[in-house]
């Protein structure tokens, strides 16, 4: 998975590339927007993540020209602007996200992993399983090393978040928004509480946690062999 | 082009007026002593001409004529002013009194004439009644003196029109630049605001009844002026109070981490630290570019139909882990349905709930009433705020608890402001009252 960051701040642009190499993905920096469109243009990429004010031209340009040349690759805008009407014409212009600086990277990588899976096909599980926690989606029943565990309705969804992207790290505010479709930051420690619920019931009798918290990030699903 | 001044144009204005109204009165004054002496002319030349008209009584030509003369003249000697002129019935001019007369315009009837510098009232009438072929009489009255009488007349109103119109418009503009001396005082305290001196009033006590309004009208926007300005100060200082303390735990925190090699733990542990600081600081810079939107109006809502009691459902469901650890009840009641933005309303009941939550002791409640019409009410049971205070816990960094507990966890206190600011964007109010042991938050939306 390559993606590109056009990105005219030196720092952040670092940052971002370093955070997204570690977290798996190969990363090209583009520190103008001319250079950023050339590369773009390449297509060589699985995703674009773009600024919005750059010196040559700006995001929305780049896009255009990715756009009119042919090319769908999914583009992740990063702006200081908040404007609605910016945000308007980013999505018109064929965005695919938008993500408002000052900005979590948690919340980037989830929105970037987002963006790279819409492409696949979207999985039909009937199932879903890690280690030996098994969640039917059908029956909508979770069981851990065979025993039943009693869920409520988002106990359930919140889990099934979990699984389908195990190994990544999930912040607060993107389960807020899947789970509880709750569109916004707050400060409250809501999902703090409903991990904890949810972890007496999955991993409390257990040996082997599946549910780490990662500090200041958010929460994991993962089986870890210490 | 300069307009003319309000004081120039209602000077010039009463001056029209009052040339207006001399000139009327002095016409209608000439007309009617014009009108006198014609009558009075008349009357006299009535007379004159009977009195001739007798004395020549049976004259059919102008020999019987000169027999009457001696008489005739006698009686002429006795006012100058008057002069006769008799003509046969043929038109030939038998006897005239005085050279150089007018022709008389009718052969009856009176008129008024002019010949030779001499304005003469004439009266003709034929010397036997309604016979055609009689002798004509004509008398002439010079009338020069009442002529002279009405010109000076004419030129004593044309005077008094002018001197009046100018009198009036000296003394209406003393007049109007005295009437309008509150408004230059108000124009000078207007001219006095500055962003530092906010707290200048007009006198509007004093001001005459048609100022005082516009007076009061001003005073409030400096109220509003001076109000806004004030909180906008101290929303300045809080933002520098409010970022200061992270900012120096981070200075505080990395320059002391960096003093000595540490283990990878305590390199760990540091940066987890400045984690929470920063994100709590970016979670306050969010909520204030919010805030800002609001301010300028770009708060813009999106209309859908939203049945309320779904939404407030779905914000329970998500705080009932939360209330249940607190040992809360929540409860929705009522139905509501409204028009509005889904993501914008949660946030900002959401506040609400939160709020209710922080506040309501164990085994308190929150209920969320709805009323058609449309009412939402976010109650909870607790200790009671004072009422002085209820207004200002929607004014941003308010916190019940002046001492912000140190911790990156703790809200910065413009969960109510932004509420405040998504009701006010959907057209609506929302105040806070305390009664009965409960708190209750009321948003009116318009239906």
């Amino acid at each position: 998975m390559k993606l590109l960051i056009v990105e005219d701040q030196a720092k952040t642009g670092q940052y971002l590339s370093q955070g997204l190499s570690e977290a798996g993905f190969a990363t090209e920096l583009a520190s103008d927007g001319d250079t950023g469109q050339h590369l773009a243009l390449s297509g060589d990429h699985d995703l674009l993540i773009l600024d919005v004010m750059l010196p040559g031209r700006n995001g929305w340009q780049i896009l255009q020209a990715v756009r009119q040349a042919g090319l769908d690759t999914p583009v992740l805008f990063l702006t200081a602007r908040d404007a609605v009407e910016d945000r308007v014409h980013g999505l018109e212009l064929g965005a695919d996200d938008y993500l408002v600086k000052p900005f979590a990277f948690s919340e980037l990588l989830a929105r970037v992993r987002s963006l790279l899976r819409r492409g696949a096909s979207a999985s039909q599980d009937t199932c879903l399983a890690l280690a030996d926690l098994r969640l039917d989606l059908i029956r909508r029943r979770a069981e851990r090393a065979g025993q039943r565990i009693d869920l409520t309705a988002k106990e359930f969804a919140l889990l099934e978040l979990l699984l389908r992207r195990q190994g990544e790290v999930l912040p607060k505010s993107l389960i807020a928004s899947q789970v509880w479709d709750m569109n916004f930051d707050s400060d409250t420690n809501v999902i703090e509480v409903a991990i904890r619920r949810l972890r007496l019931k999955i991993d409390d009798s257990h040996a082997t946690k599946l549910i780490h918290t990662v500090r200041g990030m958010g929460y994991v699903l993962e089986e870890r062999h210490d | 082009m300069r307009r003319l001044s309000l004081g120039s144009r209602l000077a010039l204005l009463f001056a029209a007026c009052t040339a207006a109204v001399s000139l009327g009165a002095g016409l209608l004054f000439s007309r009617a002593s014009e009108q006198h002496f014609v009558e009075l002319d008349q009357q006299l030349l009535n007379g004159r001409l009977s009195l001739m008209s007798s004395l020549l009584a049976g004259v059919a030509t102008q020999e019987q004529l000169v027999m009457r003369l001696p008489a005739l003249l006698n009686e002429l000697s006795h006012q100058s002013d008057l002069a006769l002129r008799v003509r046969g019935a043929d038109g030939a001019t038998w006897f005239a009194s005085r050279g150089e007369l007018p022709q008389a315009p009718a052969p009856t009837g009176l008129a008024t004439l002019h010949s030779n510098g001499v304005d003469y009232r004439s009266l003709s009438a034929p010397l036997i009644d309604g016979q055609r072929a009689s002798p004509q009489l004509t008398l002439f009255l010079d009338i020069t003196h009442h002529q002279h009488f009405l010109q000076g007349m004419q030129r004593l109103i044309w005077l008094t029109v002018g001197l009046s119109a100018l009198a009036t418009a000296l003394l209406g503009a003393w007049a109007v630049r005295r009437g309008l001396k509150p408004l230059r005082q108000m124009g000078k305290v207007a001219a006095s605001v500055t962003a530092g001196s906010l707290t200048t009033r007009l006198p509007a006590a004093e001001m005459p009844e048609e100022l005082a309004e516009l007076a009061g009208t001003v005073n409030a926007m400096l109220q509003r002026l001076d109000d806004a300005f004030q909180r906008l100060s101290a929303f300045s200082a809080d933002i520098a109070h409010e970022l200061r303390t992270p900012l120096s735990n981070l200075l505080t925190h990395t320059q002391v981490t960096l003093t000595r090699p540490r283990s990878l733990e305590e390199y760990r542990e540091a940066l987890h630290g400045n984690l929470e600081e920063l994100q709590w600081m970016a979670q306050l810079v969010n909520d204030m570019l919010y805030l800002a939107k609001a301010d300028h109006g770009l708060l813009m809502p999106s209309r859908q139909a939203l049945d309320l009691a779904t939404e407030v459902d779905a914000l329970l469901e998500y705080y009932a882990p939360l209330a249940e650890d607190a040992q809360v009840r929540l409860l929705r009641e009522g139905q509501a349905h409204t028009e509005g933005d889904r993501h914008m309303l949660r946030r900002a009941l959401s506040n609400l709930l939160d709020n209710a939550l922080r506040f309501t002791p164990a085994d308190g409640e929150i209920r969320v009433s709805l009323e058609p019409g449309l009412r939402i009410v976010v109650a909870n049971t607790g200790p009671a705020i004072a009422p002085q205070l209820l207004e200002r816990l929607f004014d941003r960094f308010y916190r019940a608890d002046p001492a912000r507990q140190e911790g990156s966890s703790e809200h910065a206190g413009l969960g109510l402001a932004i509420t405040r600011s998504i009701v006010q964007a959907h057209g609506g109010k929302i105040r806070a009252e305390c009664e009965d042991g409960w708190t209750r938050f009321v948003i009116e939306l318009p239906a």
